[in-house]
């Protein structure tokens, strides 16, 4: 099958102050690739760069070296293609719910009427249960509220390739629970490709169908995929019991806490080759887990 | 009401009362005790009531008789208080407009662009305290009329807040809006006028109101120079006049219309104000 989206040696290095021809490389050797129609979570530590591969793949930064290929095309700028949705929402403060989704659909479907334009952001307001507050300013609603008003407006624009910077990580278990589940529901019924950052590994088991986990940095790489072998459709209840749920999460927590530092002092000691990374893991069931073990 | 509602209110009137009594009882009405005048003082007119600050009431009942007729108008040196205001906020807008429609644009390229923000970063700094009547001259000399050079005094002294305040109104957008308007691919006047000038509107309303104040403070000083019209001139003449009667009444009513011109600026700004 064709990929969808190539991540190509991206590196990104910043000149140290002061000093000449060094740089502080904060992530090197990033190589993954996305299939139309994945869901894919990236994981790691703060400071390894997770949200600047995001702002690359958005266009909105440019890598120090390596390419990003989105559909045989090099990604340069931002475009319409790759919808953004930002940690802080980032709403229009001065226009309503409504108008802020009005404004971004007639970016984007420009041939629309108003009428159509207005019928499109009704539609998208109704998925997220918004309807009622469709008048309202941005200030007048709940974290919560907003940041589903920042998913409509997303979906609303039907990109080919929907990046996501944490966009739960301000809000409260139970309100991110809730908006789990309808994104959950929406990806379901839409089949949206989907880039996200994360740091709660139990959102990246429920939504996604791979999850990447990065090394911590500086010189970070992309050292795991994670094959998230659970069925969909899931549910927040019921994937709990299945048998690769736990066997996915102690792996994850493992490497958060023990693998990514030591995979991150052996690149900078050079004990680690990194040519075959990310290194593909996938559960099938517990007995794999065990051959794995033993071998 | 609410409690707090008719505290305020009775301050308010008490300040009022207190204004009234100490006015009163601090000026004299300039009478003077003609019994204590021989007959030949008394016609030499010594008789006559002194020149003297006058209180509250007599300030209240000129201000009856002068607004009750406005805008009379019985030639150069006597014009109703309304044609004379009229005459300097016709001047405060003329000068006030054009520095809005010059300095929004220039505003705009400067918080736009660091290469334009500080290449013209000394030339604003030098020239924004020079304070607006020091140009009087010079614009009298090159225009060659009183009226105007009012005008280019109120320009020249409106320009500066407006210029700086939207300058830095657009360079503070928060980048988060720029970034949805790049991943929206808008081009660069879309993302100008549907991000960036409603995003910096409350802080260019910020210099709108400066300027505001800034102009109608100067407008009396600069009438007070060019004579002719004008309630800056209408002081100046009621002073030669020796009226100071008439000059606290318009002492007030130079309040009363700065008082209305920020009124109508800040309530204005209102509709373009939000809250993030």
């Amino acid at each position: 099958m064709k990929k969808f989206l190539e991540v190509n040696q991206l590196a990104k290095k910043y000149p140290i102050k002061g000093e000449k021809n060094t740089f502080l490389s904060v992530f090197e050797n990033i190589n993954f690739s996305m299939q139309k129609g994945e869901f894919v979570c990236i994981v790691g530590h703060s400071g390894c760069g997770k949200s600047t591969i995001l702002n690359n793949l958005a266009g909105l930064d440019s890598p120090s070296s390596g390419n990003i290929i989105m559909d045989n095309k090099n990604v340069k700028k931002p475009s319409l293609e790759r919808g953004v949705i930002f940690q802080n929402h980032s709403l229009l403060p001065w226009l309503s719910v409504l108008k802020n989704i009005k404004m971004a659909i007639a970016c984007k479907f420009k041939e629309l009427s108003t009428k159509e334009i207005e019928k499109r952001a009704l539609h998208f307001l109704e998925m997220v249960e918004l309807q009622d507050a469709v008048k309202k300013l941005p200030h007048e609603l709940s974290g919560g509220m907003k940041q589903r008003v920042g998913i409509a407006r997303a979906f609303a624009l039907a990109p080919e390739l929907l990046l996501m910077d944490e966009p739960f990580g301000a809000l409260d278990a139970l309100t991110r629970g809730k908006i789990q589940d309808k994104l959950l529901e929406i990806c379901e019924k839409t089949n949206q490709t989907i880039f996200m950052i994360t740091h709660d590994i139990d959102e990246a088991i429920l939504l996604s169908d791979r999850i990447l986990l990065m090394s911590n940095g500086p010189q970070a790489r992309i050292a795991e995929s994670v094959h998230v072998n659970i069925p969909k459709p899931r549910n927040r209840a019921e994937i709990v019991n299945h048998p690769n749920y736990y066997l996915i999460r102690n792996h994850l927590v493992d490497f958060l806490i023990n693998k990514s530092s030591e995979i991150a002092k052996g690149i900078q000691n050079n004990t680690i080759d990194d040519s075959e990374m990310p290194k593909n893991v996938s559960f099938t069931n517990t007995a794999d887990l065990e051959n794995r073990k033993a071998m | 009401m609410s409690r707090e509602n008719i505290q305020t209110i009775t301050l308010s009137l008490l300040i009022l009362f207190l204004i009234f009594f100490i006015g009163e009882l601090a000026t004299t009405n300039g009478e003077r005790n003609k019994k204590e005048l021989s007959e030949y003082e008394q016609l030499m007119g010594l008789g006559e009531p002194q020149a003297h600050v006058p209180g509250p009431i007599e300030v209240l009942k000129l201000a009856v008789k002068e607004l009750s007729h406005p805008f009379y108008d019985n030639g150069p040196n006597d014009k109703g208080i309304g044609t004379q205001l009229f005459y300097s906020i016709l001047r405060v807008l003329a000068g006030y407009l054009l520095a809005v429609v010059i300095a929004i644009p220039i505003g705009f390229l400067i918080g736009m662009s660091p290469v334009f923000y500080n290449a013209l970063q000394p030339y604003i700094q030098v020239l924004k305290p020079i304070s607006p009547l020091a140009w009087m001259p010079l614009a009298l000399f090159v225009i060659k009329d009183s009226i105007l050079s009012s005008v280019f005094v109120i320009f020249i002294c409106s320009i500066w807040p407006i210029l700086l305040n939207t300058a830095f109104g657009v360079m503070s957008v928060k980048k988060d809006w720029l970034n949805v308007s790049k991943t929206l691919e808008m081009g660069p006047f879309e993302t100008a006028f549907k991000i960036i000038l409603p995003a910096a509107l409350p802080t260019i309303f910020t210099g709108l109101r400066i300027s505001m104040g800034i102009s109608w403070l100067v407008i009396v000083a600069a009438e007070m120079l060019v004579g002719g019209t004008g309630i800056g001139y209408y002081v100046w003449n009621e002073w030669n006049n020796l009226d100071l009667t008439s000059v606290v009444f318009s002492i007030l009513m130079i309040g009363i219309v700065g008082m209305g011109l920020d009124l109508l600026i800040s309530q204005t700004s209102k509709y373009f104000m939000y809250q993030e």
